[in-house]
């Protein structure tokens, strides 16, 4: 017999804990393309100093969120296992080396911030895919689609910020496609692992349908941009938003928890248990 | 001021008291206090060999703190200065001393008691009201002494008693085997039959752990109910049957005992022996007698001739019809009729023709439960009887029959309810499974006495039965005139009069009769005074609208008041009582008790100030001794405390005197002091005497109290007795005696109440009633589809504390607080989604919630459960959950012969966008 | 060594919450918090349902995925067994509730009381320590240390026991020494069928469902 859904949505994480996730994968996005886009000899300052701008303001708001603010220097304290310590680690180094290469246009430097912001994106991915209690995050595909999803983020802010070089738009469009690949990935992983209804419910919603629809319209736009139609812009700024809107559903509407679940049914004096299947 | 100071000192302490918040109790418990103030309930683990339930108290004891401290609290009396009264109305209370409030209450009573207890209409001038089972008197002090004191005083006006409790148990019960309440020997027992009995919410701890240890020693439990309870989860199968159809089912269940299994499976000889299955039973349905001496006659085997039912060494024949040489038989209003060479059957032949219609095929189709399912039921209530088998308790043989059925609330109170307790108990008794290990018990008794020992409520009466204490029936004996509001005495013969009679009878009829009086009834008068303690009418009882109307016609009403409430909404005068943990008082504990209360021990326990009382509220004994003073009956007060008024033993016996001087005033601790140290003279013969100020240290006092006497049977077979089933000669003749008194009055409004008085109850359809209820509401029965019921959680199971957060949040976990419960398919069809808000409606009532959808819930049944919308209660009036009292209607057609009704009524849900609007 | 660990006899639990009502009154946990819950689950059906009550709370794994991810080291573990939080340490960031597979942790963000505003009980027992942290089920570590300094045995003296199980109605919590092969824990583990929650996710719960006697499987 089926166990009734006892899952919830997690309410401790709002829009606060999802700005980090959108400032981070946007900033880091951002400074990876700009990294490469230095490399191609296009300029990045500016994306630079943007996708900086992003991962403070993300960790200002997380900062917003916890419950004691003034002890937020206790996050180094776990680096051994605890991705949230390791993704505090980089954050300072990041925006350091970042704002050296900013002010010194020192190439080196630039590679060393897109190595940071490489590693500040991956430890916030797994720091989703460390969160057990949340199916939409703990599945392993969550890794790729955050790390897709920021660099069609950064990618598409790069577009809106500097004048577009077609491989830009190029790398722009190739993330997004990496972005749906992994989207569709994670989906297809979700409903084979049984998450929860309510999270389940959150692909079909029309919020999503929207979201959907945006992120397609993006790679539209930035494929048209390829063929020489002024939608660069347009694009880029659609998939960084499209990204926001992804991760927002994720963290604080799709996220529901594991709920309690039993595999039998305990027997009651004469009766009979019966083995009990997820809902 | 400082509403609650603490005790002062930073030093912490652990208090010993108890919790009798409902039936289930007492449990013992303690309380940490630490620099004043209560901060801890936990289990009394001294007690833990004591205590049937391990000396841990319920879920609502947790409660008691937040209780205490309820920021709501009414702290001083208070005086209402709005003179117009009703739900719409702000009683606009203003603070007044205690001097001040107790002189406007002692001035109203002594002016009453000028002019004469009773008034023209010979009813008692002043009326009280109180809660849940009688527990309140735990918590009243010696408000019950200054009550005796006074006199006269109509207890008629229920809150729910009647329709909220095992009423037809209650009554029958006591007449058949001394059983106020009753449960299955849950320590032996092996299979039990519940008819949505809940004892696992609202047995209490007792309960809990008995049945929890029953189910790891592998008892069997079938629970048959429309509704998965927590009960029904806790049992071994969940039988889904349709509401109040159960009668149906154990009809079937006493088709298949008496024509489908071998009959040497029943227990013969206790037939024969132990109850009145062989009195020959004449044509017109009465036991035929010894013309000579009267005695009932029975078919002596051996000797092939009838013989009194008391004829040493006979052979009685249960089967078969014989012919009888010269007999008599004694109708109502002591009619005799003579009869020669007449046929007749033993009642147990009476009793199998009866049921030879009533096969499972022919319950399934009312039941809604396949005829299968009833015949194993009752094949294996058979199998499980071990009938034949015997066990030693304290060095005595008995049998063992370890089987019982047990019935819940709405199977066991109003129209069919007669019908289930009947077949219940006759299910005992042809196995021979009443009153012995394992089988089916009573607990205690309250219109019979002494309350704490059923065992000496038994005393010979007429045809071999137990005596019987009813309401006199014949003509120039039947009280013509009421004596109280609900008129027990004249409408319900079987329920007595004994000091809780009052509040068993039809008590619904009070607040009925109170608006208008039916054809041939004297007129309503209203009680001039009425005192309410720890009950809320206004909420708990049916057609709540129309009932706080009534409650607010009442011209003075002096509550006793812990917070603003529904009901003291309508008062006059609030009196602030210190609470549960603010004061003194000694009740008896161990024994047998409701529910499950089955101990090893009895004594007494004390509840004891466990911080100084908020504000300025007083003990209940304080208020009780100064109304006396007032009122000029201190004298009678003490004396009455010195018989044991209050609850408690007399003071004085020929070896000691406790006794309170009669003309003195006497502080409550002097009181207290004196009943601990009768009441442990009583446990002691007088060896060991304990005062107020070792209890306040020990907290109970107990003695051993032997096992053999949780069982009527050996009291019975000590006294040469029969238990009067299965035939109910007695209840026709008495039937028909109360028909021809009220006919004589012109009185025909209880003429279908009249049908209940059968000797073998045949079923009619019961839950047509309600259905036919709605025809004459107005309504289309089309239109009302489904039953609403109620059940209970444990949290709620006194409903008296709905203004307790703790209660709530923890209640919050149970799937369907504070929802309208219903079947998930039958949501789904009606297109609503768990959570939606849901209006459910009967023809005369309404009440919104949330829904819950579920699959332990027939489809055709939703469940509100306890008993909210509270609309004065502080916390409980924002909480917007729904309640079945507001669409059930106080009804005469829908009311008993005991004078009870059900809780349940049909119902149509629909969705909707929210809450009401609060008026 | 010691392992100390609770079972939950699912044969016995009736739901009624007084473990809940417990805990909340000795910890002084604010509304909305439970360390010590009891679920209501319903399998199956109509008509075939079984209806199940789940007491839960912190598991105290072996393995705590809290700790693993809490960044601060406030989350610690003892060598019996229990899993820890240091209130002075913890941040608040609630990463350790979105890692526990058990919904066993909470974390409210401002003082909150019973009827809107603090009373006397609420002032009594108010901790300031316990706003914007982590908070959880401790096994009721400080009843369990003091215990054990005074000589009693935790799972046997009620003193030394969680309040949950010793004021547990029907008997259905227990706890005690899972490393002692004499401990209450131990013989109901070995005399009895068990599983553990979400087992597959190698978290090690200290934390023990009972559903039958050792008979065949059915």
């Amino acid at each position: 017999m089926k166990q009734m859904a006892t899952a919830r949505r997690q309410g401790y994480w709002d829009l606060r804990a999802a700005g980090n996730f959108i400032g981070g994968g946007t900033g880091t996005g951002l400074v990876l393309t700009a990294a490469l886009a230095a490399a191609a000899g296009h300029p990045a300052d500016l994306p630079l100093a943007a996708g900086l701008g992003c991962v403070m303001a993300g960790l200002s708001l997380v900062w917003l969120e916890i419950g004691k603010p003034w002890r937020a220097f206790n996050v180094f304290f776990h680096p051994q296992t605890s991705w949230m310590t390791r993704e505090g680690i980089l954050a300072g180094p990041l925006l350091a080396v970042g704002a050296g290469a900013f002010l010194f246009h020192r190439p080196e430097l630039l590679a060393a911030a897109a190595v940071l912001a490489a590693g500040f994106l991956y430890c916030q991915a797994r720091l989703l895919r460390a969160s057990r209690a949340i199916p939409a995050w703990s599945t392993p595909m969550v890794v790729p689609l955050i790390v897709a999803t920021a660099l069609a983020e950064g990618s598409g802010a790069f577009l809106a910020l500097t004048a577009p070089a077609p491989v830009m738009v190029g790398f722009a469009l190739a993330a997004g496609l990496a972005r749906e690949a992994f989207r569709h990935l994670y989906r297809r992983e979700l409903v084979r692992a049984k998450a929860p209804d309510g999270t389940l419910a959150w692909f079909s919603r029309p919020e999503v349908h929207v979201l959907q629809a945006a992120r397609l319209a993006s790679l539209a736009l930035l494929a048209a941009a390829l063929a020489g139609q002024p939608t660069a812009m347009a694009g880029g700024i659609l998939a960084m938003l499209a990204g926001w809107g992804l991760k927002a559903v994720m963290v604080t509407r799709a996220a529901y928890t594991r709920g309690a679940r039993i595999p039998r049914t305990p027997v009651r004096g004469r009766g009979t248990s019966r083995i009990v299947a997820p809902s | 001021m400082n509403t609650f100071a603490g005790g002062g000192g930073a030093a912490s302490k652990t208090v010993r008291t108890f919790c009798y918040n409902c039936v289930s109790g007492p449990d013992l418990m303690t309380v940490k206090v630490e620099n004043g103030i209560a901060v801890n309930v936990a289990p009394d683990h001294s007690a833990a060999t004591i205590h049937p339930g391990a000396g841990r108290p319920c879920v609502k004891a947790y409660g008691l703190l937040q209780k205490t401290y309820n920021p709501h609290r009414i702290l001083q009396p208070m005086k209402r200065t709005n003179p117009k009264k009703g739900r719409d109305q702000d009683p606009g209370f203003v603070p007044i001393s205690w001097d001040e409030a107790l002189d406007i209450v002692a001035a109203r009573l002594n002016d009453i008691r000028a002019r004469g207890l009773q008034d023209e209409a010979g009813m008692p001038r002043v009326a009280a009201t109180f809660g849940h089972g009688g527990t309140p008197a735990s918590y009243m002090g010696t408000f019950p002494a200054f009550l005796a004191a006074w006199g006269a005083v109509d207890f008629s006006f229920g809150s729910g008693q009647g329709v909220k409790c095992v009423h037809s148990e209650h009554l029958y019960g006591e007449l058949w085997h001394r059983a106020f309440t009753v449960c299955a020997d849950t320590k032996l027992t092996r299979y039990v039959v519940s008819f949505g009995s809940n004892v696992e919410v609202s047995g209490g701890p007792s309960a809990v752990r008995r049945h929890a240890d029953a189910r790891l020693r592998g008892i069997k439990r079938v629970q048959i109910e429309p509704h998965l309870s927590p009960t029904g989860a806790c049992s071994a199968e969940w039988v889904p049957i349709k509401p109040k159809t159960d009668a149906a089912f154990m009809l079937a269940m006493l088709h298949v005992l008496l024509h489908e299994v071998p009959r040497d499976r029943l227990d013969l000889p206790f037939l024969r022996n132990r109850t009145a299955a062989p009195y020959l039973v004449g044509p017109d349905g009465y036991y035929l007698r010894d013309p000579d001496g009267g005695k009932p006659l029975l078919w002596d085997e051996a000797a092939g001739r009838a013989v009194p039912f008391d004829t040493p060494g006979v052979f009685p024949a249960l089967d078969g019809t014989f012919t009888v040489e010269r007999a008599v038989t004694r109708g109502p209003d002591d009619e005799t009729t003579p009869f020669a060479q007449v046929a007749a059957r033993p009642a147990f032949a009476v009793l199998a023709a009866e049921m030879a219609t009533c096969a499972p095929e022919w319950a399934a189709e009312i039941c809604d439960v396949p005829a299968a399912t009833i015949r194993r039921v009752a094949e294996e209530f058979v199998a499980h009887a071990c009938v034949g088998e015997t066990i030693e308790v304290d060095g005595r043989t008995l049998p063992f029959r370890p089987v019982a059925v047990t019935l819940g609330k709405t199977v066991n109170n109003g129209w069919g309810a007669y019908e289930c307790v009947w077949a219940r108990t006759v299910l005992a008794t042809l196995v021979g499974a009443l009153e012995v290990p394992g089988g089916t018990l009573g607990t205690t008794v309250r219109l019979n006495r002494p309350h704490d020992n059923r065992l000496l409520s038994v005393k010979p009466g007429e045809d071999g039965f137990m005596a019987a204490n009813l309401n006199p029936t014949g003509r120039g004996r039947w009280a013509e005139r009421p004596t109280g509001r609900n008129a027990h005495r004249s409408l319900v013969p079987i329920v007595g009069n004994s000091a809780w009679s009052q509040a068993l009878g039809p008590t619904h009829l009070a607040w009925m009769f109170a608006r208008q009086a039916p054809a041939e009834w004297p007129e309503p008068s209203l009680p001039e005074l009425w005192f309410a303690f720890r009950t809320n009418p206004a909420i708990s009882f049916w057609d709540t609208a129309q009932l706080a109307d009534t409650m607010a016609r009442l011209p003075f009403v002096v509550a006793f008041a812990y917070t603003p409430d529904e009901t003291n909404h309508m008062a006059d005068i609030l009196l602030p009582e210190a609470t549960d943990l603010e004061s003194t008082q000694l009740i008896r504990v161990g024994g047998t008790k409701f529910v499950e209360q089955h101990w090893e021990h009895r004594g007494w326990a004390l509840r004891q100030p466990v911080v100084k009382p908020a504000g300025d509220t007083r003990d209940f004994t304080w208020i009780s001794g100064e109304l006396a003073r007032r009122t000029g009956l201190l004298e009678y007060y003490n004396q009455a405390i010195n018989r044991g008024a209050a609850g408690t033993p007399p003071l004085r016996s020929d070896k000691w005197d406790y006794s309170l001087a009669p003309q003195a005033e006497h502080d409550v601790d002097t009181i207290w002091d004196s009943i601990c140290r009768a009441a442990t003279a009583e446990l002691s013969d007088g060896t060991d005497v304990k005062d107020l100020a070792w209890f306040k240290e020990h907290g109970y006092c107990v003695v051993p109290f032997q096992r053999q006497d949780w069982y009527l049977y050996p009291t019975m077979v000590d006294q040469g007795l029969r238990f009067e089933l299965p035939y109910q000669e007695r209840l026709l003749r008495v039937g028909t005696e109360l028909g021809r008194r009220l006919h004589e009055q012109g009185i025909h409004w209880w003429d279908s109440q009249l049908e209940e008085y059968q000797a073998i109850p045949a079923w009619h359809d019961v839950p047509g009633r309600w259905v036919r209820a709605v025809t004459a509401a107005g309504g289309d029965p089309d239109d009302y589809p489904f039953w609403a019921v109620t059940t209970k959680s444990m949290p709620y199971t006194t409903g008296n504390n709905a203004g307790i957060p703790l209660m709530n949040e923890a209640a919050t976990n149970l799937r369907g607080h504070g929802r309208v419960v219903l079947n998930a398919a039958a949501g789904k069809r009606l297109g609503i989604r768990d959570g939606d808000w849901v209006e459910v409606s009967s023809p005369t009532g309404h009440t919104r919630g949330q829904a819950a959808l579920v699959q332990g819930c027939r489809p055709d049944t939703v469940v509100i459960a306890g008993q909210f919308s509270h609309w004065a209660t502080p916390f409980a009036k924002d909480l917007q959950f729904p309640t079945l009292n507001t669409m059930v209607p106080l009804s005469l057609e829908l009311t008993d012969a005991t004078g009870s009704g059900a809780d349940l009524v049909r119902v149509a849900v629909r969705r909707v966008d929210g809450p009401e609007a609060q008026p | 060594m010691t392992r100390w660990v609770m079972i939950a006899d699912l044969r016995r639990c009736v739901g009624c919450q007084t473990c809940t009502a417990a805990c909340k009154e000795a910890n002084g946990t604010p509304p909305g918090v439970q360390w010590r819950r009891v679920l209501d689950i319903e399998a199956g059906e109509y008509p075939e349902v079984s209806r199940v009550f789940l007491p839960t709370g912190c598991q105290h794994c072996d393995n705590p995925p809290c700790q693993e991810v809490c960044p601060s080291g406030a989350t610690g573990k003892r060598a019996d067994g229990l899993v820890t939080i240091d209130y002075d340490v913890c941040i608040g960031c609630a990463y350790c509730i979105m890692a526990c597979p058990y919904e066993a942790r909470y974390k409210v963000t401002e003082p909150d009381w019973a009827y809107g505003a603090p009373t006397a009980l609420d002032q009594a027992r108010y901790d300031p320590a316990m706003v914007g942290v982590a908070t959880k089920c401790t096994f009721c570590i400080d009843r369990l240390d003091a215990g054990l300094k005074a000589g009693l045995q935790p799972g046997r003296d009620p003193e030394a026991t969680p309040v949950c199980v010793q004021g547990c109605l029907s008997g259905a919590l227990r706890f005690g020494d899972l490393d002692d092969p004499d401990s209450d824990v131990s013989r109901l583990l070995a005399e009895n069928q068990w599983f553990r929650m979400h087992e597959q996710e190698g978290t090690g719960p200290g934390f023990y469902y009972l559903w039958d006697g050792k008979r065949g499987l059915i």
